[in-house]
C-alpha cells in the first residue's frame, strides 16, 4: 500500500487520472484488485475510486452520499454549470482556430503560439476570444490577444481540462477530464430531453 | 527475334521520353491538364505520337493519358487518385484462353509456342495477384494514413465508406476464383499445377487474411469518426442552446434521490501533517528542518500566522465581505465630502478598487437601502437602467449615481 501513498494523495487532492496526466498510474489503475485494496483505504473517508464511463479517467467520487456530501456536490455541481457554456466556446474556438472538424480529445496538442497566429488572423475569432476571457470564468482584463490567450489557458490548466507537460514551452495537451466534461454534457442533453439533435439550433443565430 | 528488338527500342526511347519531360508531365498530373506553352512544337507532337498525351476531345487541353495517370498514382502512392481494380473475371477469362493455347501447342509439339504461351500465362497469374495485392496495398497505406488526404471529417467517412466497397468488391473477385475449376484445367500438367493452384491459392489466403483485418481496422476507424463527428456536433449545440436560453435551468442532480454518476466527485482532501516530538527517532530529523526554516525578518503578528492552517473559505469569505462593506462606506463618505451626486463605478473605477461591478452596484443599493430613514432621507439614489432586450422588458441596472439631498432638493445629474 505504501509504494501507492503518493497517487493516493494525489486523488486525494481532487486530481483527475489519465493517460495524459499520468500515464504510469492510470496503468496501474486499470487493475481492478488494486482499486479495491485502495477502496478499502478511502473507505473511512467516504471515497472511492471512480472512473469516466469510457474509461479514459479516474477520479474520487462519494462512497456514501452524505448530506454534506451533498451540499459539496451541489456546490460543485454550481460551478461547473457556471463554466459550461465558456468552456464549450473555448473548445468551438480552439476546433475553428485550428481548423480540426472534430471536437477536442484526450491527447490532442495544441500549440500556443499557432493558436494565436491563426486568432490574430481572424477579426471574428478574436472578437470571440475576447468576450470569451472576459467571462467571470477566466476575468482577463487586458484587450491585448496575447494576454487573453494566456490567461484562457492558464485558468482552463488550473481546472484540470489541459496539460502542459514543460513549464517553459507553450504547449498543452488535452486531458481525459474533458472526456469527462463531454459525458456530463450528453447527460444533461438526456435527462433534460434538449432537443439538440435536429438541425433546428443554428436558426436561433438568425435573431 | 527482330520483332523483339524493334519493341525493345521503341519501349527504351518512350520511357527515356517520359524522363526528359519529367516536369512537365508531373505537373500535367497535378494541374490535370498540360501547360503546352511548356514545351515546343515538336515534343508536343512527339509525346502524343508515344501515347503519353492525349487530347479527349476537340476543345479540352492536352492531358495525360489514363494509364500515365495511374502508372504516376501507384508510383508516389497518391491515394486520392489511385485506381483499386482488380477485374477478376477478365483475367480469368484470359488465364482460360491462354491455357487451351498452350495446351493446343504443345499437342502440335510447338514447343516453342508452348513457352511463348507459358511465359505469358505466368505473367497472368502474377498479374491478377499482383493487383490484388495493389489493391490491399492501398487500403492499407490509406487506412495507416487515417485517410490524411482529405482534410474533413465528412470527406473521411465518405471515403471510409468508398474503401469498404472497394473492399466488398475484391471479396466478391476472390469469390469467382473456383479452385476446383482450375485444378480441372491443370489437369495432370504439374507446372500448370503449381503455378494456377497451389501458388494461387497461397496468395489469395494470404490476401483474404490481410483484407479481413483490414476490414476490421475500417469498422474501428469508422466508429471513431462517427464519434468525433458526434461529440463536434454535441458541443456546438449545446453551447448554442445555452447561449440562446440564458436562464435555462439544469437538473439539481446532486439533490436526486439517485445520484448519477457523472456528478459524483469528491471535494479535494489535503493532507496536512505537524511536527510530533512524541517519537525519539524523529527528533535528530526534526531538529534539522526546524534549524534549516528561514527566520522572518521582523515579527508577523501570530494571528496571521495561525491563519493558513485553520482557514476555512468562510472567514476568507467574510474578510472580503468586510471589505467590501468598508469601500461602499467610504463611497458615502466620498459622496457626503463631494456634495454633487457621483456615479458608483467611477468611484469605483477612479479608486482602483477591483470588485465586480456587478458586485460592487448590489453592496452599495444593499448599503442605501439598509440605511435608518432618516438617514436614507439625507441622499438620493438615482439608477441608471436599460433594457434587457427589446422583447424583454426587465431592466438591468448598469450604474447607481448617489448625491446628497438638501433640504428634500436633488441636484441634477450631469
Amino acid at each position: 500500500m505504501i509504494e501507492h501513498g503518493p497517487l493516493l494523495e494525489r486523488m486525494l487532492e481532487g486530481e483527475f487520472i489519465c493517460a495524459v496526466t499520468d500515464e504510469h498510474s492510470f496503468n496501474k489503475l486499470q487493475n481492478e484488485n488494486l482499486r479495491e485494496d485502495l477502496n478499502h483505504f478511502l473507505r473511512p473517508l467516504n471515497r472511492r475510486i471512480a472512473k469516466s464511463e469510457d474509461g479514459s479517467v479516474f477520479f474520487l467520487a462519494y462512497h456514501e452520499l452524505t448530506e454534506p456530501a451533498r451540499h459539496q456536490l451541489s456546490q460543485q455541481f454550481g460551478v461547473t454549470i457556471q463554466s459550461l457554456l465558456p468552456m464549450l466556446e473555448w473548445m468551438q474556438l480552439v476546433q475553428e482556430a485550428l481548423g480540426r472538424d472534430g471536437a477536442l480529445t484526450a491527447g490532442d496538442t495544441i500549440k500556443l503560439q499557432e493558436f494565436s497566429l491563426k486568432v490574430e488572423d481572424n477579426q471574428s475569432l478574436r472578437q470571440r476570444l475576447a468576450m470569451l476571457s472576459a467571462d467571470k470564468v477566466f476575468k482577463s482584463t487586458s484587450d491585448q490577444l496575447d494576454m487573453q490567450i494566456k490567461q484562457v489557458f492558464k485558468r482552463i490548466r488550473e481546472l484540470g481540462y489541459l496539460h502542459q507537460p514543460h513549464r517553459d514551452r507553450q504547449f498543452y495537451i488535452v486531458t481525459g477530464k474533458i472526456e469527462h466534461l463531454i459525458e456530463l454534457v450528453r447527460f444533461i442533453k438526456d435527462e433534460e430531453n434538449l432537443p439538440l439533435d435536429e438541425d433546428s439550433p443554428e436558426q436561433g443565430d438568425m435573431f | 527475334m527482330n520483332q523483339h528488338s524493334s519493341l525493345f527500342q521503341l519501349g527504351r526511347e518512350r520511357l527515356a521520353l517520359i524522363g526528359k519531360h519529367s516536369e512537365v508531365l508531373m505537373q500535367g498530373y497535378l494541374n490535370g491538364h498540360i501547360d503546352e506553352s511548356a514545351l515546343s512544337e515538336a515534343a508536343l507532337n512527339k509525346l502524343i505520337d508515344a501515347r503519353i498525351l492525349w487530347r479527349p476531345d476537340e476543345q479540352a487541353p492536352l492531358s495525360l493519358r489514363p494509364v500515365m495517370g495511374e502508372l504516376i498514382a501507384s508510383l508516389t502512392r497518391d491515394e486520392r487518385k489511385r485506381q483499386i481494380n482488380a477485374d477478376v473475371a477478365e483475367h480469368l477469362d484470359q488465364i482460360h484462353t491462354r491455357v487451351q493455347s498452350l495446351q493446343a501447342a504443345r499437342a502440335k509439339g510447338d514447343y516453342a509456342a508452348a513457352e511463348h504461351h507459358m511465359q505469358l500465362l505466368t505473367e497472368r497469374v502474377h498479374d491478377m495477384s499482383g493487383q490484388f495485392g495493389d489493391a490491399i496495398e492501398s487500403l492499407w497505406h490509406r487506412l495507416n494514413t487515417e485517410f490524411g488526404f482529405v482534410s474533413s471529417l465528412d470527406d473521411k467517412i465518405r471515403e471510409i465508406e468508398l474503401a469498404q466497397k472497394q473492399l466488398r468488391r475484391l471479396l466478391d473477385g476472390f469469390g469467382l476464383i473456383d479452385f476446383d475449376q482450375l485444378i480441372a484445367l491443370a489437369g495432370s500438367d504439374g507446372s500448370l499445377r503449381k503455378l494456377l493452384v497451389s501458388q494461387l491459392q497461397a496468395r489469395i489466403s494470404e490476401h483474404s487474411g490481410s483484407l479481413l483485418e483490414v476490414q476490421k481496422r475500417l469498422v474501428l476507424l469508422m466508429a471513431r469518426f462517427r464519434q468525433q463527428q458526434e461529440r463536434a456536433l454535441l458541443v456546438s449545440r449545446m453551447s448554442a442552446f445555452l447561449r440562446q436560453h440564458p436562464n435555462f435551468q439544469i437538473g439539481d442532480y446532486p439533490n436526486r434521490s439517485k445520484v448519477p454518476a457523472v456528478v459524483n466527485q469528491a471535494k479535494e482532501i489535503r493532507a496536512a501533517a505537524a511536527i510530533a516530538l512524541d517519537r525519539d527517532s524523529d527528533s535528530s530529523t526534526l531538529a534539522q528542518l526546524a534549524r534549516a526554516i528561514p527566520r522572518p525578518e521582523q515579527d508577523v503578528t501570530p494571528t496571521e500566522n495561525a491563519e493558513p492552517f485553520a482557514a476555512p473559505e468562510q472567514q476568507l469569505a467574510e474578510r472580503v465581505q468586510k471589505k467590501l462593506v468598508e469601500d461602499v462606506e467610504n463611497f458615502f463618505i466620498a459622496v457626503i465630502d463631494e456634495g454633487n451626486p457621483v456615479s458608483a463605478l467611477d468611484y469605483m473605477n477612479r479608486n482602483d478598487l477591483e470588485w465586480d461591478p456587478e458586485i460592487w452596484l448590489f453592496q452599495v443599493i444593499a448599503e442605501y437601502e439598509g440605511m435608518a430613514s432618516d438617514e436614507k432621507r439625507s441622499f438620493r439614489m438615482e439608477k441608471v437602467t436599460r433594457l434587457a432586450s427589446r422583447f424583454n422588458q426587465v431592466r438591468i441596472i448598469e450604474d447607481v449615481h448617489l448625491g446628497l439631498r438638501f433640504f428634500g432638493e436633488f441636484q441634477a445629474t450631469g
